[in-house]
């Protein structure tokens, strides 16, 4: 009873944590979009913009009252689903009309991008886990190579496999830097797929994730409770899989804001209409409100990700109840 | 013994060049080679690469041009020169913005209890929750883009990194016996938490930290000329507008993208490794 | 007296930075069905490690282990050390497939013998314990270990019994605990439980009080010796502690910088029969225990 008790209490603490925390990084989203330097509507819409949008789009804002209040009206309108209408890129439908699809496929990519990164770095870190660390001459190529940026990362990708579809299959089938295949259907799988690798392997993720499981599957297999488990005949692996569940939820919700990042990258190289390509798109012709509507989606996104993870813990590890929130 | 030292002299070597460079890039006039008026000259390979024909005609001998020509003609290897001036000091700036923020965050939120405790993490952990790309290119849409003020943002949401990682050290010290030890001795608080904690303890994970804004610092230049054109304009060259403008050209020539792109590859790697290393040593040699 | 355990000429070498260190110097001794062992010496004498050898789990990089680890298991004498000697030498020194090799071997040869054959109690019982799991449950999974046919039902009154034995206070209460809520004292005693529910022949507790209270250490240590005289079970009792190995040993070795400076009767210890080893009288003075004193 009153294990459920202090349940209840972290739970609540949790919830109610994230709530602050959406509102702390809306505000800062909002604060922003209000420093926009001289007349902000002037400097916030693309040249030319008929008068009436631009009273529209400070009313959407709520420019024309004082921060506090036209935050608060613009944030309730946010969560009443409208995040007004998009200016340039999909020419006055509703934003989330526009962003919810795009960003559905933007999620999709990157958490399966992340789940196969991490699987792929459970599997290398439970064979490598009797290495040592890797010193001196070798360390510098994987240093090069775990490092390198997404976007170099897919760039290299892309001229290599133009050069072998070129040499080896067809001299009539041409992808520029940018994904524009000829002839490659829009609803293609392939560019999802080659993304999702340049995903994994850029930007330090899965040599990051690796390194942080094989630091914890070591410090578990020498831990004492392991020992004492050996000592007794019984086996480890159950032992080892549940003390190993917590990390793994955790480091998945840490990354994800990592991938968010790359992920943007990735879909505009590639030619993936999610929400990183409707952001990238919005961003050139300076279309605001599908702009703050896709970052607000992302932030969304990392808190509420950040939060199930943490109710997770809660739910798997017995000491978070005692440590509270 | 030799094992430890070749990271240090590989990253450092790359360190040291990228910092010099940086320092002496503005003091050369590089114009003649950097003129836009040489079309004919345009896609000339690198000097270790075999010439067509036609480009033999119109390319200058080897020694001209190590790292080839773009498609203006322009020297890549002066521009790959010229391009580490664009990024070097706004990374410095990024890096001493978020060391000194976040470093004196992470201490007040280790140090302290209470109300002050609870507003700093909650501020640490507000700007974590940002997704870096998404809010840059937010700021980029609203502002005028420069690469400094690019620069200053990428400073900011590196800091709850910085403050994360000293504020963890700094909760594990304070309770420590000779920090209670001081205390009771009657230092400062001040003086303790600058100089015992931050100065003397948290020295390597700060310049860790520092190399690792700066790594970032040159990609997220790099990346936002590519998704964009944001960051450094024409003509001034960066890496990030070479690769830029290159990738339009890829079919034709490789090497005006490939040399920004190693560069780009090869100076976050080192300065990783970098941070690592000199971390590494700073600790090693404590204990 | 049949021998259960004995230990033959045990070296063990380290590789550090600083080159091959000798940590345990052909050390000999021997435990007796049904004996406490008593094994005295302070930190840095190598005792631990030499648990450690004989339990199958050393951690880290081992240079050499030589010697032999004759255990009885009743029907056969097991060498536990057989063929292992020579897997971590080699020109290059140590290497990860040799780590590798090393650790399968031991695995194998070792199956039968953990828990079945002997287990072991170690110092900071809360770090022995799984910390995600119910402290009832690991001791249940000792019980169901011994007893593989035994239903669920029966498993856990037993596993209350063994709560109950090492004298927990509502046993009920302590099974549905996870090893936060309880105090370093009642861990010790649920590792207790836990341990002598697998029904090993020998049991190994290293330092098992180390770190508790002083109040708390003694009841650890009588509880130790009523549950020992009870199962008449054989038990090596590691410590740098020599109130509380004179009380649980029948025979005592002192080790010291890896090598065995005496072996001797706790009985004769006790009442200063035969010659002292200078460092065990030193020991012992530093104890508060002098010659001849009858009240030790």
């Amino acid at each position: 009873m009153n294990r459920l008790v202090g349940f209840a209490g972290v739970v609540s603490k949790r919830i109610s944590g994230a709530i602050a925390l959406l509102i702390g990084a809306s505000s800062i989203i909002y604060l922003t979009v209000r420093m926009a330097p001289g007349n902000a509507v002037d400097a916030i819409t693309p040249m030319g913009t008929p008068d009436d949008i631009k009273q529209q789009l400070a009313a959407d804002f709520g420019l024309n009252e004082g921060p506090v209040k036209g935050y608060f009206s613009w944030l309730s309108r946010a969560f009443q689903g409208d995040l007004g209408d998009s200016l340039v890129v999909a020419m006055g439908s509703r934003v989330v009309d526009e962003a919810l699809p795009a960003y559905w496929i933007t999620l999709r990519l990157s958490a399966l991008a992340l789940l196969f990164c991490l699987a792929v770095a459970f599997l290398a870190a439970l064979a490598t886990s009797h290495h040592q660390r890797r010193s001196g001459l070798m360390a510098a190529p994987i240093y090069v190579f775990t490092t390198i940026p997404s976007f170099i990362m897919a760039v290299f990708l892309i001229h290599g496999i133009n050069s072998f579809v070129r040499y080896n299959i067809s001299q009539d089938v041409i992808f520029t830097l940018d994904w524009y295949a000829l002839g490659q259907p829009s609803d293609s799988i392939v560019p999802t797929l080659i993304g999702g690798l340049a995903l994994v392997f850029s930007d330090g993720l899965f040599v990051d994730y690796l390194n942080a499981l094989r630091a914890e599957l070591t410090k578990l297999k020498t831990s004492q409770f392991i020992m004492s488990v050996k000592s007794r005949g019984a086996s480890v692996w159950p032992h080892i899989i549940r003390n190993l569940w917590v990390p793994l939820v955790a480091g998945y919700a840490a990354r994800l804001p990592l991938v968010l990042s790359s992920v943007v990258i990735v879909e505009k190289i590639f030619g993936i209409e999610g929400a990183g390509f409707l952001l990238i798109e919005a961003a050139k012709v300076r279309d605001l409100p599908m702009v703050v509507g896709v970052s607000l989606l992302f932030t969304m996104t990392v808190i509420i990700v950040d939060l199930l993870a943490s109710l997770v813990r809660v739910a798997t590890d017995p000491r978070e109840v005692a440590r509270g929130a | 013994m030799l094992k430890g030292q070749l990271g240090l002299w590989s990253s450092g070597t790359i360190v040291g060049i990228f910092c010099l460079f940086g320092f002496i890039a503005p003091l050369v006039d590089y114009s003649a080679q950097d003129a836009v008026n040489q079309r004919e000259r345009q896609f000339c390979p690198p000097a270790f690469v075999d010439a067509t024909p036609e480009q033999s005609r119109s390319c200058p001998k080897p020694t001209g041009s190590f790292f080839g020509t773009d498609h203006l003609g322009r020297e890549v290897g002066i521009r790959l020169f010229k391009g580490i001036q664009a990024v070097f000091f706004p990374g410095c700036l990024a890096a001493i913005l978020a060391i000194f923020i976040g470093g004196l965050l992470g201490a007040v939120g280790g140090y302290t209890q209470g109300a002050l405790r609870a507003i700093t993490l909650g501020l640490i952990r507000i700007i974590d929750t940002l997704p870096r790309m998404v809010f840059l290119i937010l700021v980029c849409t609203i502002f005028r883009p420069s690469i400094t003020l690019i620069a200053v943002v990428a400073g900011i949401l590196s800091i709850p990194t910085v403050a994360t990682v000293v504020r963890v050290k700094v909760e594990r010290l304070a309770s420590e016996d000779y920090i209670l030890a001081h205390i009771a001795h009657g230092f400062r608080p001040v003086k303790i938490l600058l100089y015992h904690i931050l100065w003397l303890q948290c020295r390597s994970v700060l310049i860790r930290q520092a190399s690792f804004i700066f790594g970032y610092i040159v990609f997220i230049e790099a990346a936002l000329c590519y998704l964009g054109d944001y960051g450094v304009q024409e003509p001034q060259p960066s890496w990030g507008n070479m690769i830029a403008q290159a990738k339009s050209y890829a079919l034709m020539s490789t090497w005006p993208w490939l040399f920004p792109s190693l560069a780009v590859m090869v100076t976050i790697a080192a300065f990783m490794a970098f941070g690592n290393v000199i971390a590494n040593r700073d600790e090693g040699a404590k204990r | 007296m049949k021998n259960l355990l004995a230990v033959k000429d045990l070296s063990i070498e380290f590789d550090t930075k600083a080159g091959r260190k000798r940590v345990v110097d052909s050390i000999s001794f021997q435990v007796g069905e049904g004996e406490v062992l008593g094994v005295l010496g302070e930190s840095g004498s190598g005792k631990t490690i030499t648990t450690s050898a004989v339990l199958g789990l050393i951690q880290g990089n081992p240079g050499v282990v030589n010697g032999q680890i004759l255990l009885s298991t009743g029907d056969e004498t097991l060498n536990l050390l057989a063929g292992l000697g020579d897997v971590m030498t080699g020109n290059k020194g140590i290497e990860v497939k040799n780590v590798r090799r090393w650790d399968r071997l031991v695995s194998r040869r070792m199956k039968s013998v953990w828990g079945s054959q002997m287990t072991a109690v170690f110092q900071n019982p809360r770090a022995s314990l799984d910390p995600l799991i119910k402290v009832g449950t690991q001791v249940a999974e000792s019980v169901a270990l011994a007893h593989p046919d035994w239903t669920a039902t029966r498993v856990r009154d037993k596993a209350l019994d063994w709560l109950q034995r090492v004298q927990l206070n509502a046993p009920e209460r302590v099974y549905v605990s996870y090893a936060h809520e309880l105090s370093g004292g009642m861990c010790q005693r649920v590792m207790v439980a836990v341990a002598l529910a697998r029904e090993p022949r020998l049991l190994i507790a290293d330092e098992p009080t180390t770190g508790l209270d002083t109040t708390v250490r003694a009841e650890i240590v009588k509880l130790f010796a009523s549950l020992i005289d009870e199962e008449n079970r054989a038990m090596m009792y590691i410590s740098h502690d020599v109130r509380e190995v004179l009380y649980l040993a029948d025979r005592v070795i002192v080790m010291k910088d890896g090598v065995i400076l005496e072996t001797s009767t706790a009985h004769d210890i006790r009442h200063g029969y035969g010659q002292r080893a200078p460092y065990t009288q030193f020991l012992l003075e530093s104890a508060g225990i002098f010659e001849g004193d009858p009240n030790a």
